[in-house]
Formats: C-alpha cells, sequence, structure tokens
C-alpha cells in the first residue's frame, strides 16, 4: 500500500521532528548539564621563569654592590628547604633561600579553598627504610614518627598514617580493593602477578657483593654490584620480557607504577628504576602494616609548611636568579624581582643550587656540566576538583588513592581523605595525569595550547567513565599544568656517565636536586638536599 | 505496509520482554529470592500469554481496531508498571496479589498482540512467509531487550524510567497503526486523542521518576511518618502510632519510645553511679536529649556538654512537644550547653577536663563512622578525662555482630583504659552491647548508689550484665585504627552475614 504523502503530512511530520529533536536535547541537557563550573588555569610562573629561556635577562649587568650571606640557596622545594633545614640544625644561621615563585615548595606545593586543602603534586611519603637516617631524623623532629616501642619500631602519628580504604581500582564496571587488577583474571595472570611480587620481594631483600642493599633509599646508597646495576642497561619492558611476564593485567599494572612513580612508560624507564619502585621501600611501623604511607590533605606541602616555618628568616620568594658565577673563592649570585624587575646581587661563600638541572644549564656561568639536553622531565597536568558530595560508590566506598583500569590519567586522590570529620560533605579530588606516552617536548606543547576549556572537558570525560553523574557534581575545577614535572630515570641514566656527572660540584657551586638521582620524590629530594647542606658546612668549617 | 507491521512485530515483542524482565526484577528487589521471583513471573506471565492468544479467536470484526486498543492499554499498563509496583509495595496488604495480576494483565494483553497483528498480515502474505515473518522479527526483539535491559537500561534509566520509555514505545505503535488503517478505524479521533493524552502522561512520568522513587521510598515506614526533614547530615523521620514513637535516621532506627529506657538506662548508669562525684560530663553523639534525661538524675552533676553534629536535629529534640516529652525537656536544662561540631575535631582541642564521657554514635557502618571508634579517638578521648575519669561506648550487638563489639573493647583496652563490658536486653534492638573504659578499675555500684525511679538497671540487672554467654565470646581479636578500619570491615561482615541467613 503505497500512499503518496500530501504536503500537509509532510509539514506536520517535520514539525513533529522538530519539536521531538527539541523536547530531546531539552532532555538530555537536563540529564546531562553543560560543563558550567568555573575553570581556572594555574601553575608555576612560565612566564617569569622564560625569560631565562629566551636570554632576555643574560647581559643585564649585575648591580654594583651585592649583599653577602655565607650560603645562598637557589630554589626552594624540597631539596633547597631540606638543605636550609640542615644548616640551621647545625648552627648556621647566615644564609637566604631564593625561589622564582610567590611561594616555596616547589612540586611540593599546595592550595586551599573553602573546602579544604589539596596538594598540586607530591601528595605521600612511603614510612621510612632503616637507611633513610635523614627522613627518620626530620620525622622524629616534625612528631610524625611519636616513639619508638620496644622492638625499636616507630610508632607513626596515626592521624597522617594514610587511613583505609586506601586503594580502589575501576575495572569491569566496579570497584574492587587495591590497586593490583584482581577481579575477572585467569588463572595464569594471577600466577604470574604472584610471581612478579616474589620476584621483587627476593630483590628487595637482596645484597650486592660489596654488602649493601640492592636498593636503597635514596638510591646513591643502593649497591654497587653489577649484577644489579645491569638492570639500569635495559628498559622496564625489556626485562618484563625477558622474565617472561606478559600478561596484560601485571603490564597494566607496573605500567601504571611507572606513570606514577617516573611520569614515563615501560620502554622508557630502566628496568632498574622500576624495580625500585617494588623492592626499595622496607620501611616498618609498631602500628602499620609494613610499607604504608604516610600523607596529609595539603599533600607533601604539609613538609614544607613545617619547614617554611623553621626558615621564615631565611625564604625569599619571587626572585629569578639570573645567574651564578664563581668569582675568586666567593660565589655571586644575580637575581630579579619578579615584581618590581629590580636586580640585586648576593657573594656567598658557597651557593646550594636546588634548582632543576635544566635550569642550570640557563643561570650557572662557565659551567662543568653540559648533558643537560640528555635529561627527560615528564610534564604532568594536576587539576584539583571540588565537588559538591563524595564521588560514588560503585562497588566500594571512595578510597584515597581511585584509580581506572581503562584510563591513561592515575585517577584521583581524595585531598580530604585523611580528614576526621563525618558524613558527606563538599570534598576535593586532585586529579593526576602524566603527559607519559609522547616525546615530553611534544607533549609539553600540547599541555600548554589546550586551553582551560579543552583540559576540563578532557578530564570530565575521564572520570565520567568511572562516575557518570559526576559533571553535575562539580562546583570548580583549577589545573596546574607541569612543565617540567619529573625527572625520567630513562634507560642506562641511573647509573650511568651524567648522573655521575651532576653530583660533582663547581667550585663553591655545589648541586642538590632530585634530579640528580633520577627520581623525583621526597626522599631523593632530601637526601641532595642534606648531603649538599654538608659539603658545605665542611668547606665552611675549613675555609 | 507489510514491513510496516513486521516492524511493528519486533517492538512490541521487545517491549513485552522488558515488561517482564521489570516484574521480575522488582519482585527480586522487594520480595528477594531472585530465582523464586524470576521463576514464578515468567512462568505466570507466559501463561497469561497463552490466554491471550486463547481470547484473541473471540475477537471476530474489526481486528485492527481491537489491535489499537490493546496497544493502548500495554502502553498504560506496562509503561506504569513499575511505578505502580514501587509505590504500592507499602500500601498493599498481599504485594504478590498485586505483583501477579499485573503480570497476568500484561501477559494477556502481549499473547493478544501477535495473533492479532498475524490476522492483520494475513491478506498480504502467504501462510509460510507470515508465520516465519513475524516470528523472526518478533524472536530479534526479544533478544535486543534482553541485551539492552541489564547493559543500558538498568545502569543508565533505572527500572522506573524504563518502564515510560517501552510504554511510550506500545503508544507510539498504537499511533503508527492507527495511521496505517486511517480509512478503516472507527472512533478514529478518540483513539488518536486517548493516545495523546497517555502519551502525555507517560512523557510526565519519565521526566518525574525521580520524585516518584522519593515517593516511594518515603512510605517504607510501618508507622505514619508524623516529621521528616532532610539536614545537611542525614535524613530524620519521626513516625508515631497512640503508643509508640519512634526515631529513624537514615532509615535506621534509633529508638522507639516504648523500650528507650532500657537502653539509655543501661547507657548511663552503671558508669554514673559508680563514680564518687561526677559533676563534669560529656556527652557525644545522642542528640535526642535521652542520655542527657538520664544524667540529670544526678543531683552531683554541675555540667553536660552535648556534643553532636546536626542542629537541626537538636532543635528538634529542644522545641517539638512530642520530643520534649519524652526527653524530659533535658537539653533546656540550665546544667547543659550544646556544642554544634564534629566530635572528633572538637574533643582534640576540649576546652575542658570531664568525669564521665558517654560516647553514643551510630553503629560503625562506614568508614567515617569507623573513625570514631579508632584507638586515636579513644586516645583524644582519654586526654579529656580528669585522672579518675571514665568513658562508656555504646558498641553494637555483642549477639550479632560479637567481634565488633569485642573489637571496640580491645580498642580501648590498647590506648590504656581499663575496660568493662557489658549488655542489655532492648527489645526494638535485641541484645545490645557497651563498654565501660576507666583509668581505674571498675567497680558497680551498691543498690543504695542508684536514682530513685529506675525502671530497668539495679545493682541485681547490672551483675547480669556484666556476664557473658559463650556464644557472645570473639573468634576475632583486632584493634581498631585510622589505618585498617577493622571495626568497619568486621560490623559489615558480621551484620551482612545475619541479614543474609534471616
Amino acid at each position: 500500500m503505497s500512499t503518496p504523502i500530501s504536503r500537509g503530512t509532510f509539514l506536520k511530520g517535520l514539525a513533529g521532528c522538530g519539536i521531538a529533536v527539541l523536547a530531546g536535547k531539552t532532555y538530555v541537557e537536563w540529564l546531562h548539564p553543560s560543563l558550567n563550573f568555573p575553570c581556572r588555569m594555574l601553575g608555576p610562573s612560565k612566564e617569569i621563569a622564560h625569560l631565562l629561556r629566551n636570554h632576555s635577562v643574560e647581559d643585564r649587568g649585575a648591580p654594583k654592590e651585592a649583599i653577602s650571606t655565607r650560603v645562598t640557596i637557589v630554589g626552594g622545594g624540597m631539596a633547597g628547604l631540606s638543605a636550609g633545614w640542615w644548616l640551621k640544625k647545625h648552627g648556621i644561621d647566615d644564609f637566604v633561600i631564593l625561589d622564582l615563585e610567590q611561594d616555596v615548595g616547589g612540586n611540593s606545593s599546595c592550595g586551599k579553598n573553602e573546602i579544604g586543602s589539596y596538594p598540586w603534586g607530591a601528595h605521600y611519603v612511603p614510612i621510612c627504610n632503616p637507611e633513610s637516617i635523614y627522613v627518620r631524623e626530620f620525622f622524629e623532629e616534625l612528631g610524625i614518627i611519636q616513639g619508638h616501642d620496644d622492638a625499636g619500631l616507630p610508632i607513626y602519628d596515626e592521624l597522617m598514617l594514610c587511613h583505609e580504604p586506601q586503594e580502589r581500582l575501576w575495572k569491569d564496571g566496579s570497584f574492587h580493593d587495591g590497586l593490583v587488577p584482581k577481579r575477572g583474571l585467569q588463572k595464569d595472570e594471577l600466577e604470574e602477578i604472584a610471581r612478579f611480587f616474589k620476584t621483587v620481594v627476593d630483590y628487595r631483600n637482596a645484597t650486592g657483593s660489596d654488602g649493601k642493599l640492592a636498593f636503597a633509599i635514596p638510591l646513591d646508597l643502593s649497591s654497587q654490584d653489577s649484577k644489579f646495576l645491569a638492570l639500569d642497561k635495559i628498559s622496564m619492558e625489556q626485562w618484563l620480557d625477558d622474565n617472561g611476564f606478559r600478561t596484560k593485567p601485571l603490564r597494566w599494572y607496573v605500567n601504571y607504577c611507572c606513570r606514577d612513580d617516573y611520569g614515563s612508560i615501560l620502554n622508557n624507564v630502566s628496568a632498574w628504576a622500576g624495580i625500585h619502585y617494588f623492592a626499595g621501600r622496607r620501611g616498618l611501623a609498631a602500628n602499620s602494616e609494613p610499607n604504608s604511607v604516610i600523607t596529609w590533605p595539603q599533600g607533601n606541602g604539609f613538609l614544607v609548611e613545617k619547614l617554611k616555618s623553621i626558615l621564615t628568616k631565611q625564604i625569599q620568594v619571587g626572585s629569578l636568579v639570573t645567574k651564578v658565577s664563581n668569582e675568586n673563592a666567593k660565589v655571586l649570585t644575580t637575581m630579579m624581582d619578579s615584581k618590581t624587575r629590580a636586580y640585586r646581587a648576593i657573594s656567598s661563600n658557597f651557593v646550594i643550587f636546588a634548582a632543576p638541572r635544566f635550569v642550570g644549564s640557563k643561570v650557572v656561568a662557565n659551567q662543568k656540566f653540559a648533558h643537560s639536553q640528555d635529561l627527560s622531565y615528564a610534564p604532568w597536568m594536576v587539576a584539583n576538583i571540588s565537588l559538591k558530595n563524595l564521588p560514588d560508590a560503585r562497588g566500594l566506598p571512595p578510597a584515597w588513592d581511585n584509580v581506572s583500569y581503562y584510563s591513561d590519567s592515575l585517577g584521583y586522590v581524595m585531598a580530604n581523605h585523611q580528614d576526621v570529620t563525618t558524613r558527606s560533605k563538599p570534598n576535593v579530588i586532585t586529579y593526576y595525569y602524566p603527559l607519559s606516552e609522547s616525546d615530553p617536548k611534544v607533549s609539553r606543547q600540547a599541555l600548554y595550547t589546550a586551553n582551560p576549556e579543552q583540559w576540563s572537558q578532557r578530564i570530565v570525560e575521564d572520570l565520567q567513565k568511572m562516575h557518570p553523574t559526576i559533571a553535575s557534581e562539580i562546583i570548580s575545577m583549577d589545573l596546574w599544568p607541569w612543565g617540567h614535572g619529573m625527572i625520567r630515570p630513562t634507560v642506562g641514566f641511573i647509573w650511568g656517565d651524567v648522573r655521575r656527572r651532576m653530583k660533582d660540584r663547581d667550585g663553591n657551586i655545589i648541586f642538590a636536586h632530585s634530579d640528580m638521582s633520577g627520581m623525583s620524590n621526597f626522599e631523593e629530594a632530601q637526601y641532595h638536599g642534606v648531603e649538599a647542606a654538608k659539603t658545605v658546612l665542611s668547606g665552611l668549617s675549613s675555609g | 505496509m507489510t514491513y510496516a507491521l513486521l516492524i511493528t512485530a519486533f517492538v512490541i515483542s521487545t517491549c513485552g520482554l522488558i515488561y517482564e524482565l521489570i516484574a521480575g526484577t522488582i519482585a527480586s528487589y522487594l520480595l528477594g529470592d531472585s530465582i523464586t521471583q524470576f521463576s514464578t513471573v515468567i512462568g505466570v506471565y507466559l501463561f497469561s500469554m497463552g490466554i491471550g492468544s486463547f481470547l484473541s479467536r473471540y475477537i471476530e470484526k474489526n481486528v485492527a481496531f481491537t489491535f489499537v486498543q490493546v496497544e493502548l492499554l500495554i502502553g498504560l499498563v506496562g509503561g506504569c508498571s513499575a511505578s505502580l509496583l514501587f509505590l504500592l509495595f507499602e500500601h498493599v496488604d498481599n504485594f504478590r496479589i498485586l505483583l501477579y495480576s499485573l503480570v497476568s494483565i500484561i501477559g494477556i494483553l502481549i499473547g493478544l498482540e501477535i495473533p492479532l497483528l498475524m490476522r492483520i498480515l494475513k491478506e498480504r502474505l502467504d501462510f509460510k512467509e507470515l508465520v516465519s515473518q513475524v516470528f523472526t522479527f518478533d524472536y530479534i526483539g526479544a533478544l535486543l531487550a534482553s541485551l539492552l535491559f541489564p547493559l543500558v537500561l538498568v545502569p543508565y534509566l533505572g527500572l522506573i524510567r524504563t518502564s515510560f520509555l517501552f510504554g511510550l514505545f506500545n503508544l507510539g505503535v498504537a499511533i503508527w497503526t492507527i495511521h496505517l488503517f486511517r480509512e478503516q478505524l472507527p472512533w478514529k479521533n478518540s483513539l488518536k486523542t486517548t493516545a495523546y493524552l497517555l502519551i502525555i502522561a507517560l512523557v510526565c512520568g519519565f521526566a518525574f521518576a525521580d520524585k516518584l522513587t522519593g515517593i516511594a521510598e518515603a512510605s517504607a515506614y510501618p508507622d505514619p511518618v508524623i516529621y521528616s526533614t532532610n539536614t545537611p547530615y542525614q535524613r530524620i523521620v519521626i513516625t508515631g502510632n497512640t503508643k509508640d514513637l519512634r526515631l529513624f535516621l537514615n532509615g535506621n532506627l534509633q529508638f522507639s519510645s516504648r523500650d528507650e529506657y532500657r537502653y539509655h538506662e543501661a547507657l548511663v548508669h552503671p558508669a554514673m553511679a559508680s563514680m564518687d562525684n561526677p559533676q563534669d560530663i560529656l556527652v557525644l553523639g545522642g542528640g535526642d536529649g535521652l542520655a542527657v534525661r538520664e544524667l540529670l538524675k544526678y543531683p552531683s552533676v554541675r555540667s553536660i556538654t552535648l556534643v553532636d553534629l546536626d542542629k537541626r536535629m537538636i532543635d528538634l529534640f529542644k522545641e517539638q512537644v512530642l520530643l520534649t516529652r519524652l526527653n524530659g525537656g533535658s537539653l533546656n536544662d540550665a546544667k547543659v550547653s550544646v556544642v554544634i561540631s564534629d566530635a572528633f575535631v572538637w574533643l582534640r582541642s576540649a576546652p575542658k577536663k570531664f568525669d564521665l564521657a558517654i560516647v553514643d554514635f551510630p553503629d560503625p557502618s562506614n568508614y567515617s563512622l569507623g573513625k570514631l571508634y579508632s584507638d586515636t579517638f579513644y586516645k583524644a578521648l582519654k586526654s579529656a578525662l580528669k585522672p579518675e575519669g571514665m568513658v562508656v561506648v555504646q558498641s553494637t550487638s555483642p549477639y550479632y555482630a560479637k567481634n565488633s563489639f569485642w573489637c571496640v573493647d580491645k580498642t580501648l583496652a590498647s590506648v590504656g583504659f581499663h575496660t568493662t563490658p557489658y549488655h542489655a536486653y532492648v527489645p526494638s534492638f535485641g541484645d545490645w552491647g557497651y563498654v565501660i573504659g576507666s583509668l581505674e578499675p571498675f567497680k558497680p555500684a551498691d543498690e543504695k548508689r542508684y536514682p530513685p525511679g529506675l525502671r530497668y538497671v539495679s545493682d541485681t540487672t547490672v551483675a547480669q550484665m556484666l556476664c557473658f554467654a559463650k556464644d557472645m565470646l570473639p573468634t576475632i581479636s583486632s584493634v581498631n585504627r585510622l589505618n585498617n578500619q577493622s571495626l568497619v570491615h568486621l560490623f559489615e561482615s558480621e551484620w551482612s552475614e545475619y541479614v543474609d541467613a534471616h
């Protein structure tokens, strides 16, 4: 039966379709409101810092008059602050800490809004190994370690030990506890995971022919036995292949850990570093499981605040160091005030250069170290997202660390997790996204060219895979792009020539930064800071 | 037109299976035991379809007209089925009668559909083609429905919206059919009007499904709801009949006025009466003022500080006559000062020291409540006590959740309290447990130390409360810490076992 459609019917049909489309659109918008929360792009002051890169400050003459201090510390990140902490502990007050930003902290920076505090980078520290003596001393001083039990195990402040539930993984439609994939695994996949953990525990307990631990924290205390150092010459991917670790869930997990700690993927991380992540941590506590972590709402910003309160007199923020040069047994530091753009100079017996080396390559005059192009820094995007309510449970209530098996991001951390307040209320989640896939230069470009709307769109879409209704819960989103977020332990870097030369002093300029370890974390930064301070102390006492 | 009608077969079979799945799922949700529910729902449904097919022989004339009417009815009944089942669950005496009647009605109507459709099509196709084509589309529709339902519809739309949506599809088929047979249908305009009115109704139902869900949940209480409010922290519901007043927080019973005296006397008096001269008392939680009522029976009491999170709850128990009658207006007493704060946060900077702290929090059913039962919390509590101070903690049921109960005991002991666990029978709760933590060893009071007029607690009942039968002794021992939350894990597993078993 074929009826020719009359003009009237056609028009009616057209009108009907129009109305249906409008109604459908309204309804869809009602269900999925558009992203209309405020979104800000914050981040380290790259305009000021890029003055260095563009050489536009290079040849501005140094002021004639220089004030003098015994020591100048360039960089107020964890290494610089730790160096200051150590100097102060050992009776030196006459020093300054210069930082380009309006606040110190570097990768351990934090922020605060009406809901609470949150980290912009580093956000936890594992309980410390016996050999991590500087960390232990610092923790005891701050009362993070409150005492020791009869067996000599440290008792940690339980408000800081990460509260239960600690981790959950989104896989196959709901969350399960822990980050090691569990649900829906085949027998061989489970066996491989078990074999992997046995292998890394063996490494954890291993010592080399020199009697030292195979994997120590700080890593410079590790054994120099060539059978362990050989691991640095292959990638983590190669090592997994060589040892028959082939199944997807395990490789996902190991890759996740490399992205998490090094901002890099399996084929780009040295196997020594990859194994160090699992085998390095041997912390014990009287009142917690082995290898637990301590954390705070503001992340490692908590430690920064403590150090800041010790070093208020020494810290000078908003100071862009433009040149550091050895001059007749003294070191001259020239800097620009980031607000007034006025130049000042400081003459010191020693400079502890605690900024990353890619900055050093532009600032230190006539430097001996000429390999900064070999250093690889991972770009990151960090977002702090304020939510009206807790994210949905979907299998398990929100944990401290919430990760998706299906995402390129590292998931999110509940910034308010350590709060002891009751019941649900607005929360901040910190979302971490390492741009680990492509070449750092390319991803750095991608990091900066996308605007805040594009980034927030991308982040919301990623979170919606775990939480379909999250868009309507968002109060606001702040973004923090890290162009040079973390040094990457690329193949051959940790035990290679470049890193060895990074540790050399340059006249009276002593270097201290976690990039000298090839790993960006609190323990390494603090170690280099304290070691540099020790060198300076012995130099001052002999000079 | 033949293909238009075959697509109709596809749509109506999808809708038919969806209604069956909705009924089965709701029955499993509300009545439990999904195997029985699905099995009986499917059985009744298929049997009713048989009845429908049988009845189709009695439709002699104007098959298309009847088909449209059937579609309109299915759209209405099927479309509203989920909301009807949810809304009426609390209001009908026998839910199964409602369930199976609804399933039968839908089944009979669905049973009519395919035979009618085949008769409409018989003039256009030969028999072999007809049977093959109609059933092909019918079964494809069934497959689609069975895949869509669990993967897309339930997770994204929910049951109520799904049922409205598929009702709309049936109405769409009705309108389509009216259009196809516009030449031969009687009452064409009234059929059309009915269809459009029903569409408007179902679209409204679809759009306001959340409201309907809310109404369905509010009717989940046995007695009439006399007051209900949402505070930033919880949903407070008070129900009452002539003999009994009950308070529910987030759906969980907090007290029944018939036996709350047992719970609160047992919470307060064993510790209070044992103390020499208790003056400054701290109450954490307990915004209903019932523990305070018991405390005010001691003339030695100089001050009572009550810390509760929820101002609305406090205001309610200060002002509503029904409730102040129950707590004796205790919260308005001059000795009582109320602090609106989070107990843990407040305790860490407590302004003074107390003789006795009464800890009356909800059970540790989630991680944020679990923190209020942690060793860190008890350490803070201990440092807020005078040298001979005491605490008493409501510690869930030592019968239903024995390891949870003893975990509270162990946790208190781990921070240096002498612990005295005890329990009392409260009919509306069951056998309920408490732990006294004291800085000096606890000695129960003798008879004359108890205030006059108690209905439950005396020196002899306290002696009984201290005895634990074998089935209440722990099998797992652990200290609840912030970084293990072992109490929440125990509590969850123990109560879920109880719920599963009954």
